[in-house]
């Protein structure tokens, strides 16, 4: 094996180290999925990386991270759907950050509408 | 202006406005094009460096550097024109990211050391004449910066999202 070969062949190994890292979004958050109740704040966003919106629950206003944006649209979800005001009950995983308040989301109920924005987790 | 008045601003601008409604592809496809650019960049500058680092030798340098540096500054700019837009999306989710303030740093570093090398009597001298063994040390050290320097924009980049 000539120098220049294995100098290539360290360097790749170096690139190659990013890849094997899980999905990210999930490692920070509790195991146990658990609900929240709270008023709309900030109504869904479906501009990327995820989707997102705000709720209200008693005096702390929660960051609700949905899927990314395409797969949140699948689940039925638009900007726009739920109104500001309205109250909005949503499953996930809490994160695990203390002093943080934001919730990975699973599932939103909005009345008599369910949109299951991740089924598979449920 | 602080970095999360920066942040502020920036989510707030025009760019950020157009880029959230872009519809539900857009940012995905955005990162694409940031990706392909970061290819184009580092992929022309890891074998411009590995040259200078020793590597085939056989391929004269002068030969090499001007195909990999036109590459590596269009790869450059097409990073820079939708990284911004990425950033802008939410740019204040990343107030207290802190691999966003390893990344830029890492970036100036590295545009520094272009800047550097390319001034150098060693870079100036290799189109039209063999380089002096001291002048090859020169290089080296370059190159050696640039990959350290570029792997680390690279990684905390990456890293980001994994916040």
């Amino acid at each position: 094996m000539t120098h220049g070969l294995r100098v290539a062949l360290a360097a790749s190994a170096l690139l190659f180290a990013g890849p094997a890292f899980a999905h990210h979004g999930w490692s920070g958050q509790d195991e146990k999925v658990s609900a929240l109740t709270g008023t709309v704040v900030q109504g869904v966003s479906l501009a990327g990386p995820h989707a997102s919106m705000k709720i209200k629950v008693g005096n702390e206003v929660w960051d609700i991270t949905l899927a990314p944006p395409a797969r949140t649209a699948r689940s039925g979800l638009a900007e726009g759907l739920i109104p500001v005001g309205d109250t909005v009950t949503v499953r996930g995983n809490r994160t695990t950050e203390s002093g943080r308040h934001e919730m990975k989301t699973i599932y939103v109920r909005h009345g008599a509408k369910e949109y299951h924005v991740y089924p598979d987790r449920e | 202006m602080s970095v999360p008045e920066f942040l502020t601003w920036l989510e707030a601008s025009p760019l950020g406005v157009l880029t959230r409604s872009l519809g539900v592809w857009s940012y995905g496809i955005i990162n694409l094009v940031h990706i392909l650019g970061v290819v184009m960049l580092f992929g022309a500058i890891l074998l411009l460096d590995l040259r200078l680092l020793g590597a085939w030798r056989r391929i004269p340098l002068a030969t090499l550097s001007g195909p990999t540096t036109m590459l590596a500054r269009i790869g450059f700019l097409v990073a820079v024109c939708s990284g911004l837009p990425m950033l802008a999306v939410a740019a204040t989710e990343y107030a207290d990211n802190p691999f966003l303030l390893i990344k830029f740093p890492a970036i100036a570093l590295a545009l520094v050391n272009v800047w550097l090398v390319h001034r150098s009597q060693a870079w100036r001298a290799h189109p039209v004449r063999a380089l002096m063994p001291s002048e090859e040390r020169r290089l080296k050290v370059g190159a050696a910066l640039s990959l350290g320097f570029w792997l680390t924009a690279i990684t905390a980049g990456r890293m980001i999202g994994y916040w």
